[in-house]
């Protein structure tokens, strides 16, 4: 893909004409910096374009700055449909369905932290499970898991995993409406039940960090979001719905597959199976879909309790006294039915954001209560060695993404290909003369999360602020992390 | 190598490139390279057995079916794969019977690598040319 087959819409902003491409309903617009928009894969811009041609899509199939080739839609890509006339796609939510982000606060500084890195790192590893197999900490029956998915973090207020602050500060307050536990399969059920509460694997951590008075880009946003001293620290969480939200994706691609046919739906990626919004088959997946993102937010939760526990021994106080709260959750693997204006009439769709964040703004009602002056927190997780960035949500967003802004820095390298630059112990040490503490069940795994496997995250970051997506409030320096 | 794993399909996750005289040696080696990914197979134990039996409406959804039951064991039932045994694979109509032989996960006395989580369609293709059997598969972690 060279620049010419662009339209440059503005500084940041390309778009792939429909001509593009036979069967595009409508432009795809990649959102990038001239640097990043040079090394943007092919296929990424295949597969937007392939979105670009599903029924009911409305204004563009887009594209974030972080965007890389993913199964159906690349990652980092949002679309929305229309209700009656539009699809429902496991492909544009991804298979790990609400992998999000959640973002700790605490009252404690980088001072605080000094002589107990390296305890807090080994018992914060050993409390929260992670790797191949892992199981949670809590034991769950049946009707308790079923619970889980149709109430989300209710269940985990009921059951002393959750303080009242933090259901006011996530998405969605944890508890997305419609879940639906009869839309489940028994398999997907015996993958999620002993998962709750662990990490995973690949990219997903658990990260303590410093927010130093240098890198607090917008102080009275970052005062907002309650980072309000200097150097202090912040605790993420990078995880999803683990077997739980795969084993649903799975079986509804291929519920989907018997479907397509009764509904006239061809796709150019298989990946991209899909049924309409409004179809029997649409609808169960939708709610299955929901299941999986309250299990999800119960899964996070579960992880800040087990951090929670960690500092409080590691301290010798209360959590709650060491000012732990949840700045925000946010998911970047979902479809959420959401009210848009499309060309002077409003009406609802089902925004798919895959690998990608709500960056609703000031005033949005959904935005919560603590926020809705300023616009919500969006979470951006950076490479383990590089740290992660808080942005805040814009209007600007809302008439032009679809409310949607980046997730994370975009992966650019292969994961065997990282394995072979770079051994994981050399990353571990490069990471220690960094200052970050790095500990993981398998080493070499690290090097395939290295600095160099992703873009930039400040080119990223960047280019949704230049462009108006998202604004800018802080970035994270790492200190300590647990490697799924 | 009856099976190559290879990045050559996305960044973030894993393809698998097998061939099989056979159904029963694709099938045993998909599985067999989806494990591969995920621990060393020479480390794991015999000491579990659990049977399969899986029917789809084609080839090509009985394989996708197959290798998702055992990432879904893997999680399920935290078994790994050691061998596999076909008492029934046939075409048509699509069907198996399998003796799935391994080890419970065990990070003590195992390397446990990458997590699979699941089976995608993405670039997915099987197909039989002059008398061997290729699957390309991408398995995301």
């Amino acid at each position: 893909m060279n620049r010419e087959q662009f339209t440059r819409i503005s500084e940041n902003i390309w778009e792939i004409p429909r001509s593009f491409k036979d069967g595009m309903r409508v432009p795809a617009r990649v959102l990038s910096s001239g640097s990043l928009i040079d090394g943007i894969d092919a296929r990424v811009i295949d597969q937007i374009t392939n979105v670009a041609c599903l029924p009911g899509i409305r204004r563009y199939a887009l594209c974030m700055p972080d965007g890389h080739v993913g199964y159906g839609f690349p990652i980092g890509g949002v679309a929305a449909f229309g209700i009656d006339d539009g699809i429902i796609s496991p492909g544009g939510i991804g298979f790990d369905i609400n992998c999000g982000m959640r973002l700790l606060r605490t009252d404690l500084t980088m001072d605080d932290l000094e002589s107990k890195k390296e305890r807090l790192l080994h018992e914060l590893y050993n409390t929260i499970p992670s790797g191949v197999g892992s199981s949670g900490y809590v034991k769950l029956k049946q009707d308790q898991f079923r619970d889980i998915m149709e109430r989300g973090l209710d269940w985990c207020l009921d059951n002393g995993y959750a303080v009242d602050h933090d259901l006011k500060h996530i998405e969605n307050q944890g508890r997305i409406a419609g879940a639906d536990h009869t839309t489940v399969s028994q398999k997907a059920i015996s993958r999620g039940i002993n998962q709750m509460g662990t990490l995973g694997s690949g990219n997903h951590y658990l990260e303590v960090a410093v927010a130093e008075p240098k890198d607090l880009f917008d102080r009275d946003l970052a005062g907002r979001f309650g980072i309000d001293r200097d150097n202090q620290i912040l605790i993420s969480i990078h995880c999803g719905s683990r077997g739980f939200g795969h084993q649903i994706a799975t079986d509804y691609l291929q519920v989907f597959s018997t479907c397509a046919k009764k509904y006239g739906l061809s796709v150019r990626d298989r990946e991209l199976m899909s049924a309409p919004v409004n179809s029997a088959e649409g609808q169960r997946y939708f709610r299955a879909m929901c299941c999986a993102a309250n299990a999800a937010f119960v899964n996070r939760q579960l992880i800040t309790h087990g951090v929670r526990q960690v500092f409080s021994r590691v301290f010798g106080i209360d959590a709650m006294k060491l000012g732990i709260l949840t700045i925000y959750d946010v998911a970047h693997n979902i479809a959420k039915r959401e009210r848009y204006t499309i060309e002077g009439r409003e009406e609802e769709l089902l925004v798919h954001r895959k690998g990608a964040t709500r960056s609703f703004g000031p005033g949005h009602t959904e935005v919560p209560a603590a926020y809705r002056d300023i616009g919500q927190p969006v979470i951006v997780g950076g490479s383990m060695e590089t740290g992660s960035a808080l942005l805040c949500g814009t209007s600007i967003a809302d008439r032009e993404t679809f409310g949607s802004s980046l997730h994370g820095a975009g992966r650019t390298m292969s994961r065997m290909k990282a394995k072979k630059m770079m051994r994981g112990e050399a990353v571990q040490q490069r990471m220690r003369d960094h200052g970050i503490l790095v500990k993981t069940g398998y080493m070499p795994g690290l090097a395939e999360e290295a600095a160099n496997a992703y873009k930039d995250i400040d080119a990223v970051v960047d280019a949704v602020d230049a462009v108006g997506i998202s604004r800018k409030v802080a970035r994270f320096r790492p200190i300590l992390n647990v490697k799924g | 190598m009856p099976y190559i794993i290879s990045d050559e399909y996305t960044s973030a996750d894993v393809g698998l490139e097998v061939t099989g005289h056979d159904l029963a040696e694709l099938f045993a080696d998909a599985a067999l390279g989806l494990t591969a990914i995920m621990t060393e197979i020479d480390r794991l134990n015999e000491g579990r057995c659990l049977e399969v039996a899986l029917t789809a409406e084609s080839l090509e959804e009985l394989f996708m079916a197959w290798l998702s039951e055992i990432v879904y064991y893997k999680d399920a039932e935290q078994f790994l794969l050691k061998r596999c045994e076909f008492a029934v694979l046939d075409e048509a109509p699509p069907c198996l019977r399998a003796t799935l032989t391994g080890d419970s996960i065990d990070p003590e006395r195992q390397v446990l690598m990458a997590d699979i989580k699941a089976v995608t369609y993405y670039k997915f293709r099987m197909a039989r040319v002059n008398q061997t059997w290729r699957a390309e598969v991408v398995l995301d972690l």
